[in-house]
């Protein structure tokens, strides 16, 4: 604590020394940190802590030194330097999780956003009537959690339960949601159906701050809807469907929700299926090399992936937005 | 109120809230390392995972009675709701952060794991004297390399249940060798009924049970691990689910699916094997559907085990490194383990010997007036060893993976034998233990 009230004092007597600082401006100044405090100091506890002791935990690996069929009974906390990184980028099983989360990615993420730019354009546009109640509507699936949300579906696509399969069956159509080139699809349908509307109502927010006079420009000079919608409004809500890219690259790498419940139904869906199952369960001690080191390796490569990805995404769009 | 009252004002609350933050990790769990004798009064914790449900007679109860004749060892039971491995986990957590609780249920697989960890005290100077209080098979299975860590208090011996009348409408009994299952198999196949399940999701604990009713796979000779998963009761396990596979006349449903509950409510599935305490969860999945028609048998020599039967699942209660008054632990665990009733109402079937287990009116209503304790008793008597080695869940996932490649036709049942090895291999070596190959 003490630090924080020096840290404050400090910044505040080096601002006093500038002669045009006031009293009243000072101490404006500290009741600002004073203010940030609760934050900072839960920020650093909570986020910022946890990052450090997964990087610092990632070096060590915990093994039996007693040697022994049972170790003595002791487990070492042993540095080992870069050997959980080096398991990390080695593991087939790693980058095949790594695989199917991009694959997963590629299919899901402009699906999704698509969908969801498409109703957001249709609420915005004089075709819809109730608004309020298709907005609701559309976002209501993001009101009920990721979890319980597989499970649901879990349900529907369960081949002796579910109202969908039987119903397709009875036309003649057998669908087997958990076959081996499709069970990836329905995962992505279960994202799709909880975040569409949420991106929806970023595009729709974007849409409602173009200014109205635009569209009267428009029409006056003779643009139909369909073109004020591919002319104006789209190039309008770039920087919206530039974050909403972005938060669905990120949440996508770290799919776990959908695979974790439907392992239940289909055990062939691996504890290592994605690469946030693989850092969870080797935590866990159910898969090998266990414990938290190789976890958080696992954990911290992961990361610098999707931060990759969600650069490299970030600087295609600038440039493709130069041009 | 001036400018550094108000600094110092929102400093306290700043740092008040950061106190709090700081106690939400230590006192929620009941914590060994607490001041526990106050006034003579010995303060023992005690974490479980046994299921709680309606109708039975609740941990706390239990406790309850305990601590209303012993004024002296106080007793708070918590339950964890959550998987094994779950619990594992958070435990090597508490201990190391010295906040665990005295006494916490292991299972025997995960005993070698915990011992590993460093989780556990030697309580063998205690544990002999209630050595007679317990069957010995899952008294030796508290043991790690002759030291005692706890106490037993259910065993998983593997059962077949089966729904009588429906084996009598096909003109079937309980087949004795393995080719009468597959030919009854077949039979009831074609009447769209299955007698046996397939349950990927069960296979490193069912599969390895099943295959180590004829011997164990996990040796220790000159303190070295040697490991051999592919025996000859691993090959009669493989042979006969392939049959049946081959044949469509198994389910594939996994066990902890919704589907697993819709075959029985179906009426499909008219038997399977089965662990004992896995009695009261099936009555729950099957619903109505054939209460009072099923009955409970023992294995037959399918596997090539010559009527013994194999482990799947089963706890004991272990006393945690940092307890600091194992002896009374120990006095209250022998007498919580040795409340047979109300463990049987747990849906276990107890360890102890002390009295014997009676079967519980409504699990009799559903096996048609069966003592169905009396079979699983039996069972337990006819239970191979099997020695589980430390990390056995790492080589039970990599099972259950390779178990539903089987149902999709991409693998084979004994490739689980041939991945149990390499990843039982593997896992030793990556905990640093001695393997001999």
């Amino acid at each position: 604590m003490t630090t924080t009230t020096h840290a404050a004092n400090a910044a505040g007597d080096r601002r006093s020394s500038k002669p045009k600082r006031s009293d009243a401006a000072k101490r404006e100044h500290r009741t600002g940190w004073a203010f940030m405090a609760p934050f900072a100091i839960l920020f650093a506890l909570v986020f910022i802590l946890p990052i450090f002791w997964a990087i610092y935990s990632s070096f060590f690996r915990q093994v039996a030194e007693g040697g022994g069929a049972y170790g003595g009974g002791k487990l070492v906390n042993k540095f080992v330097g870069l050997q959980n990184f080096q398991y990390v980028v080695t593991s087939a099983t790693f980058w095949s999780g790594i695989g199917r989360v991009l694959l997963y990615t590629l299919i899901q993420v402009p699906v999704m956003i698509i969908a969801a730019l498409v109703l957001a354009m249709l609420l915005d546009s004089y075709i819809v009537k109730r608004v309020t109640v298709f907005r609701l509507g559309y976002f209501l699936p993001y009101a009920i959690p990721g979890i319980v949300a597989s499970i649901i579906w879990v349900f529907l696509y369960n081949g002796q339960i579910s109202p969908i399969v039987k119903g397709l069956a009875a036309i003649g159509v057998n669908v087997d949601f958990f076959a081996k080139n499709i069970v990836i699809g329905s995962m992505a349908n279960i994202t799709t159906w909880t975040f569409t509307g949420y991106n929806m109502l970023i595009f729709l927010a974007a849409l409602q701050a173009i200014p109205h006079d635009l569209y009267e420009a428009a029409r006056i000079d003779g643009a139909n809807g369909l073109q004020i919608a591919w002319h104006i409004k789209l190039p309008n809500v770039r920087a919206a469907a530039l974050l909403a890219m972005l938060l669905s690259i990120v949440g996508t790498i770290q799919l776990f929700n959908e695979p974790e419940i439907m392992s239940v139904s289909d055990p062939s869906i691996s504890k290592s299926f994605t690469p946030m199952m693989m850092a969870l369960y080797t935590s866990r001690g159910t898969l090998t090399p266990s414990g938290d080191g190789p976890a958080s390796a696992i954990a911290i490569v992961m990361a610098l992936i999707a931060g990759v990805l969600a650069a490299l995404y970030a600087l295609a769009e600038r440039k493709v937005n130069e041009q | 109120m001036s400018y550094k009252k108000r600094l110092i004002a929102g400093a306290a609350a700043v740092a008040a809230m950061a106190m709090g933050l700081a106690g939400c990790g230590s006192d929620a769990n009941g914590n060994a390392s607490d001041d526990s004798s106050d006034g003579g009064v010995v303060n023992i914790t005690y974490m479980h995972r046994l299921p709680d449900n309606d109708g039975m007679v609740l941990v706390k109860d239990i406790v309850a009675k305990w601590n209303k004749e012993h004024p002296n060892i106080q007793v708070k039971a918590t339950k964890f709701d959550g998987k094994a491995s779950e619990m594992i986990k958070k435990l090597e957590t508490d201990v190391k952060n010295d906040n665990a609780p005295d006494l916490a249920q292991v299972g025997y697989a995960e005993l070698p794991e915990v011992f590993t960890k460093d989780m556990l005290q030697d309580v063998s100077e205690y544990a002999e004297q209630y050595k007679d209080h317990f069957a010995s098979g899952p008294y030796s299975l508290m043991q790690v390399g002759g030291k005692y860590f706890g106490l037993p208090q259910d065993t998983g011996p593997l059962v077949y249940f089966y729904n009588k009348a429906e084996f009598d409408k096909l003109g079937i009994s309980v087949p004795k060798t393995a080719d009468e299952m597959v030919e009854s198999a077949k039979k009831a196949a074609a009447a769209g009924k299955y007698i046996m399940s397939y349950q990927p999701d069960e296979a490193g604990n069912m599969i390895s049970g099943l295959a180590g009713a004829s011997g164990g796979w996990y040796k220790v000779v000159d303190d070295a691990w040697v490991v051999d998963t592919e025996t000859d009761g691993s090959k009669a396990v493989a042979d006969l689910y392939q049959q049946l596979l081959d044949a469509k006349a198994a389910t594939t449903n996994a066990r902890w699916d919704a589907s697993f509950d819709a075959s029985l409510q179906d009426g499909s599935l008219i038997g399977t094997v089965a662990a004992a305490w896995e009695a009261p969860l099936f009555m729950g999945s099957a619903g109505d559907t054939g209460a009072g028609d099923w009955q409970v048998a023992q294995l037959g020599d399918w596997f090539d085990n010559a009527g013994k039967t194999g482990p799947d699942g089963g706890s004991g209660v272990v006393v945690l490194k940092n307890s600091k008054h194992p002896k009374e632990a120990m006095e209250f665990l022998d007498w919580f383990n040795t409340q047979v009733s109300d463990l049987v109402s747990q849906g276990l079937v107890p360890a102890a010997t002390t009295e014997d287990a009676e079967t519980p009116e409504d699990w009799s209503k559903f096996f048609g007036g069966q003592d169905i304790m009396a079979e699983f008793k039996t069972a337990n008597n006819n239970m191979g060893d099997f020695t589980y080695m430390p990390g056995f869940s790492a080589v039970a996932t990599a099972m259950n993976e390779t178990a539903a490649k089987a149902v999709d036709g991409s693998g084979k049942v004994e490739d689980i034998f041939s991945v149990a090895q390499k990843t039982s291999i593997d896992t030793l070596k990556n905990l640093n233990l001695s393997v001999k190959e």
